[in-house]
């Protein structure tokens, strides 16, 4: 398990502003943020590696606040993995045990055939046993990958400091780093946090996720919550939710309230409110259908043009304007049949359900 | 070594800007071979046996390689520790010491002597530090060793910290977290990563310290048999109209010079 309470840690002009985090002991905790948001930071924190202003750190019931890093007993890679490149890939995955003496202070043959099988069975586990001879420079990003996690798990820690692992490799490699690295921990039952900028990452590794942003946690949660209820309009946009509308509030509705968006349209959303509001609607939610036809389930329905649509492989991304400008994710063959007269006209429905207010 | 790119030449205007750097090249090349040459032919087999069998000589050498050694010895001693404070750590008076370092460098070495002999024959310091603490510097051996220090630890030390600075700082974050203390950490991974660098400050610390002339003259004169290393017995040499002997001693000190470079560019260090 991993706590921190109101964390703070300031450098130069930016800072990390009371972080309250907590991950329960064997999940895979996801930290979300663009580049430059503190996320590498506050692994350095966690680590010992920078000396907070305030706050305290618990790992695994612990009060490590105070503690070196090699007392904190954390298996950290970070970005680029930095290897060690004067020393072989085996000396690199045994480098722990020896920094820290294993098992015993004297320096035995025992204690060398020790290390080599625990060094071996470690490179079984990631299956690089075949580079164990070879020296960092000849690696390629998902050998070195491999190599600096198996350096941070031979000491056996209860928890996993990831820092963005997968960003240097490939997409095909990083499908499969990833995998592997959700297989291991699992196996292992670590506590892992993997801070990364990239949300197919997320998607494919994590229990729960945060978004981090200026050094502050805008939302923590299941990434379903994430993407569905947003607290703010950083966060939808970080979930790549691009329908984002203000408007203002004129009555209630049956399941909701009545709001003005721009040029007069009018739409139901749910929940009651006041005043102004921002609210959201995921593109894949956005049911799109051709203008002869009509959908009577649904209580937010106008008409829009298509400007432009893309095929983004699994899905069609569709570029619609009309009172409301949006964006739109169809199935092939929902966009098969839409059928558009010469004008691209459609009909748009937002349903209520999937309607999100954001919090002011 | 590593890390060579070769630039293409594509077409007659990438030839002549070729040839324009090339000529700066080669005209460098060949004036300073001009000159070993004409060295070499100037001497004579007299003069070489002479260099081979007198005993000042020869003395004059041993003085020049243990004195060298000893000044690269001590200088490594402070630019390892002084190179990592000043690469890795903020202090106050920090940029007072990373100048103060480079003056020697930049200042003319007789000063060296100068200011040597000014300290330790005008100051009650130097004066308490000579004859009641026993430590004679001014015209004894160890007064040599302290001049190249003085004159050459600049290189080590400013070498050193290039070495350290090029140490990416996470290698050693992740030492830290694996079980290393921070001295574990300098030991097992910064120092090994920054072994060229500071090899390479070491043997022109060396080199300095072996062709060092005129604070020597200064502060401890050239007695023979005595204070004299090899870059004085050039000039004793030559004072006393021994041309010949002289370059054939110069000639030595090519050589050696050569020797010390060329161990550089094996080791790869970035510092020449």
């Amino acid at each position: 398990m991993i706590r921190t309470e109101q964390l703070a840690f300031r450098i130069g002009t930016f800072a990390l502003q009371h972080l309250n985090i907590e991950v329960a002991a064997g999940q895979y905790f996801i930290l979300l943020g663009p580049p430059g948001s503190g996320k590498t930071l506050f692994l350095e924190c966690l680590c010992g590696l920078k000396k907070i202003d305030s706050g305290k750190t618990f790992i695994d019931g612990r009060d490590v606040t105070y503690l070196e890093p090699r007392a904190r007993h954390i298996g950290y890679v970070p970005q680029d993995y930095a290897l060690f490149p004067h020393l072989s890939v085996e000396q690199n995955i045994g480098f722990g045990l020896r920094a820290r003496r294993y098992p015993r202070p004297e320096r035995s043959r025992r204690e060398r055939q020790d290390i080599a099988s625990k060094v071996t069975e470690i490179a079984d586990l990631l299956g690089i046993r075949y580079l164990m001879p070879r020296r960092i420079d000849g690696l390629s990003g998902g050998e070195r990958q491999r190599v600096a996690l198996a350096r941070a798990l031979i000491l056996c820690p209860k928890v996993l400091l990831l820092d963005e692992p997968v960003c240097a490799l490939d997409e095909f490699t990083r499908q499969d780093v990833c995998a592997q690295l959700l297989r291991i921990q699992r196996q292992l039952g670590l506590t892992t946090i993997h801070v990364s900028h990239n949300l197919e990452e997320a998607f494919s590794v994590a229990d729960r996720a945060a978004i981090l942003y200026q050094g502050a946690v805008q939302q923590d949660g299941s990434l379903d919550e994430l993407l569905r209820r947003p607290n703010t309009e950083f966060v939808a946009r970080f979930m790549r939710c691009e329908n984002i509308y203000s408007a203002e509030l004129i009555g209630t509705s049956a399941h909701g309230c009545r709001a003005r968006v721009k040029h007069g349209i009018e739409v139901n959303v749910p929940g009651r409110h006041q005043g102004k509001i921002k609210f959201v609607i995921r593109p894949e939610d956005v049911l799109v259908f051709p203008r002869s036809s009509h959908n009577p389930k649904c209580e937010n329905e106008f008409a829009a043009h298509l400007v432009r649509w893309r095929d983004c492989g699994g899905y069609i991304r569709l570029e619609l304007d009309g009172p409301l400008s949006m964006i739109a994710h169809v199935t092939h063959a929902a966009f098969a049949g839409l059928k558009t007269d010469s004008d691209k006209g459609v009909n748009v429905a937002l349903p209520l359900s999937s309607i999100h207010v954001l919090r002011q | 070594m590593k890390n060579l790119v070769c630039t293409p030449i594509r077409g007659w205007r990438d030839r002549v800007f070729a040839a324009a750097t090339l000529f700066f090249v080669a005209a460098f090349v060949v004036f300073v071979l001009v000159l070993i040459v004409t060295d070499v032919f100037y001497i004579n087999a007299k003069a070489v046996i002479t260099v081979l069998t007198s005993r000042f000589i020869r003395h004059a050498l041993w003085m020049s390689i243990w004195t060298t050694f000893a000044t690269t010895l001590i200088a490594l001693l402070f630019a390892v520790p002084m190179g990592y404070a000043l690469s890795r750590f903020r202090f106050p008076g920090r940029l007072l010491a990373d100048t103060l370092v480079d003056l020697p460098v930049v200042f003319p070495p007789l000063i060296v002597g100068l200011t040597l002999l000014v300290f330790f024959s005008q100051t009650s310091l130097g004066k308490w530090i000579q004859e009641d603490l026993g430590l004679e510097f001014v015209f004894q051996p160890k007064g040599i060793v302290l001049c190249q220090f003085l004159a050459a630890a600049s290189l080590a030390i400013r070498s050193a910290k290039a070495a350290f600075d090029s140490v990416d700082r996470r290698h050693e974050d992740v030492a830290l977290t694996l079980g290393c203390t921070q001295w574990g950490s300098f030991r097992r991974v910064c120092l090994p990563l920054a072994r060229n660098g500071i090899v390479a400050g070491g043997i022109l610390t060396w080199a300095r310290a072996f062709g060092l002339f005129g604070p020597l003259m200064i502060f401890v004169g050239s007695f023979r048999g005595r204070t004299e290393v090899l870059s004085t017995t050039i000039f004793l040499e030559q004072s006393v109209g021994n041309l010949e002997v002289a370059l054939a001693i110069a000639l030595l000190l090519i050589l050696m010079a050569l020797v010390a470079i060329t161990i550089i560019r094996l080791l790869g260090g970035s510092v020449l």
